[in-house]
């Protein structure tokens, strides 16, 4: 009887069982974190000293006062704004080039496609090998052309943009990816009118095809934007942030502070900003998303 | 005819840097010390440059036996774990109508804890680890990994999941079956490639992570083959051809994999935004 009861009770609750787990594992994931950033943030805390102060606000403020913080924010808006926008730029050339009639089509999508696969750590040690000054691979090839002498990564001037171009061979093919998919769930009627009514390649492309694939874009855009600002592993293996905190991103700052001088309380306070950060920019496209949907 | 030509170079050059600098990885990698800079670059190794050194030294070293089958078990039990975990829960959101439109909420929660950096979680989550004396050990990425692949695996079941018809397990309940059962032996079984490739992505995920990995492992018990690849960069000296054929081994499995899943690629990048 007991049993019968026990399995009765799973089963009618079962939808709630089934939900559970989940809910519990990512409660671990992201509310508990949440809650721990938002204590710690207003305590100093350091593990090595067993240091733990209350101290209000006063890790914020002293973050909105540390140059290297502002340095390392900089550098994750540039990297995140010139990456962003070339790997959008050119994934989606190719995603209109590729949509269309070509021969070899597949083949050339499947290997387009590879790098994003990567282990980002891979990423940065293949590049690492390509860039190196003396005797590297790039600079022999540019030798050719009599350009000499770039140090890529090595140099203060090099070393920010030598990391984008890393994350835009890396990433473009995902813009080019999703674009493509995009491209080819797009209705074929608008198109067939406005070739009918004599309108050009540019004129369908403003008018037909980027106004549809705006949600798509969107889309894109927002993810690949959410993961550039959190951008680690490529930096942290080819400079670690250097040379001269040129490369330092925000994520790798706030390593730093947590895991190099265990600065608990001033990196979380930092991570909470790169948080909100991150839900301002993404919500915002989220509502761009929503009011899309609309207009449908 | 311009246009035509055009075309063809943009995509033609633009597949070539795709594709070039990972032939250069596996080419530096049969290379001989001495020859990785040589000038003018040699492409090819053959003959007198080919050299299969740097593998053998790799794989007659304990220490990076331990990081080839450390990422094989953390990579394949987060797998295991999160699939069944995920899977679970897209079909009660799939399926059941939960109060106060629970089923809309709980799914778009899922979808914003992808909004949390790692960076932002690790600091709580190390500090978790240390309190229960897991810090050094596989079973901490594991933990890690699922929580981390969770919100990917029942955004992809749930979105396979609503694609199945709701008469087909009715049927099977009608006849006197559980649905859990009906799960396990309708519903399932049509959705497997889904689950296949939604595995795969999982798998390679959980493969290639490294922020976690760098600070939870410290030690060889449980450090990852992401991390036996960046310490070969971080020493002294940099052993290039070592770490060229360490990364050559850590990326062909994901390759194959990759291709298995080509079909699934932009649902799974997307998280299923897009449908592809």
């Amino acid at each position: 009887m007991q049993v019968g009861n026990i399995s009765k009770w799973s089963e009618k609750n079962l939808k709630y069982l089934l939900i559970v787990p989940t809910v519990f594992l990512l409660v671990a994931l992201t509310i508990y974190p949440l809650i721990y950033a938002v204590i710690a943030s207003l305590h100093v805390i350091n593990i090595r000293t067993g240091e733990n102060v209350f101290v209000g606000f006063q890790n914020f403020i002293e973050i909105f006062k540390d140059q290297y913080f502002w340095n390392a924010f900089k550098n994750t808006i540039v990297f995140t704004g010139v990456g962003v926008t070339i790997e959008f730029t050119l994934g989606l050339i190719l995603a209109l080039f590729l949509s269309s009639k070509i021969v070899g089509r597949n083949i050339f999508r499947s290997l387009l496609l590879s790098p994003m696969m990567l282990p980002p750590i891979v990423v940065a040690i293949i590049f690492k090998i390509i860039y190196i000054p003396e005797f590297g691979v790039i600079n022999w090839f540019l030798g050719l052309f009599g350009i000499r002498g770039i140090l890529w990564e090595a140099s203060v001037h090099t070393a920010l943009p030598s990391l984008i171009l890393v994350d835009i061979w890396e990433w473009t093919p995902f813009m080019f990816l999703i674009l493509l998919a995009g491209l080819q769930s797009l209705p074929l009627d608008p198109y067939e009118a406005a070739v009918v009514d004599g309108a050009s390649g540019f004129q369908i492309f403003r008018y037909i095809t980027f106004p549809l694939l705006k949600p798509v874009i969107v889309i894109a855009l927002l993810l690949r934007i959410m993961d550039t600002l959190r951008i680690f592993d490529q930096i942290f293996i080819m400079t670690g942030g250097g040379p001269a905190n040129a490369t330092e991103t925000l994520s790798l700052y706030i390593y730093r502070h947590g895991f190099r001088f265990y600065n608990i309380g001033y990196a979380t306070a930092m991570s909470f900003l790169l948080l909100i950060f991150t839900v301002i920019i993404s919500n915002f496209f989220i509502r761009f998303l929503k009011t899309e949907k609309v207009f449908e | 005819m311009i246009k035509k030509i055009f075309k063809y170079t943009f995509i033609i050059s633009f597949t070539l840097i795709t594709i070039l600098p990972i032939l250069w990885l596996i080419s530096t990698s049969f290379k001989n010390p001495v020859d990785i800079f040589a000038i003018p670059p040699i492409f090819v190794p053959l003959k007198p440059y080919l050299t299969f050194d740097h593998y053998s030294t790799l794989f007659g070293e304990m220490g990076f036996m331990k990081y080839i089958i450390n990422s094989i078990i953390i990579s394949t039990s987060t797998t295991f774990v999160s699939l069944i975990i995920g899977t679970l829960a897209a079909y009660s959101l799939a399926r059941f109508k939960l109060p106060h439109n629970l089923n809309e909420h709980l799914s778009f929660w899922v979808l914003s804890t992808r909004m949390f950096p790692p960076i932002v979680t690790i600091i709580p989550l190390f500090a978790m680890m240390q309190f229960f004396h897991l810090v050094n050990t596989k079973v901490s990425l594991v933990i890690a990994y699922t929580a981390f692949n969770l919100p990917f695996v029942v955004w992809m079941m749930r979105g396979f999941f609503i694609e199945i018809p709701k008469e087909l397990e009715e049927a099977a309940m009608v006849d006197g079956s559980t649905r859990m059962v009906a799960l396990w032996k309708i519903i399932l079984p049509i959705a497997k490639s889904g689950i296949i490739a939604t595995a795969i992505f999982t798998l390679i995920m959980s493969w290639n992570e490294f922020l976690f990995a760098l600070i939870l492992t410290q030690t060889r018990a449980s450090a990852t083959l992401p991390i036996g690849v960046a310490s070969r960069v971080t020493q002294y000296e940099i052993l290039w051809g070592q770490m060229s054929a360490a990364g050559v081994i850590t990326i062909t499995p994901v390759l194959i994999f990759a291709f298995l899943v080509q079909k699934y690629l932009v649902r799974g990048m997307s998280f299923g935004a897009v449908k592809g």
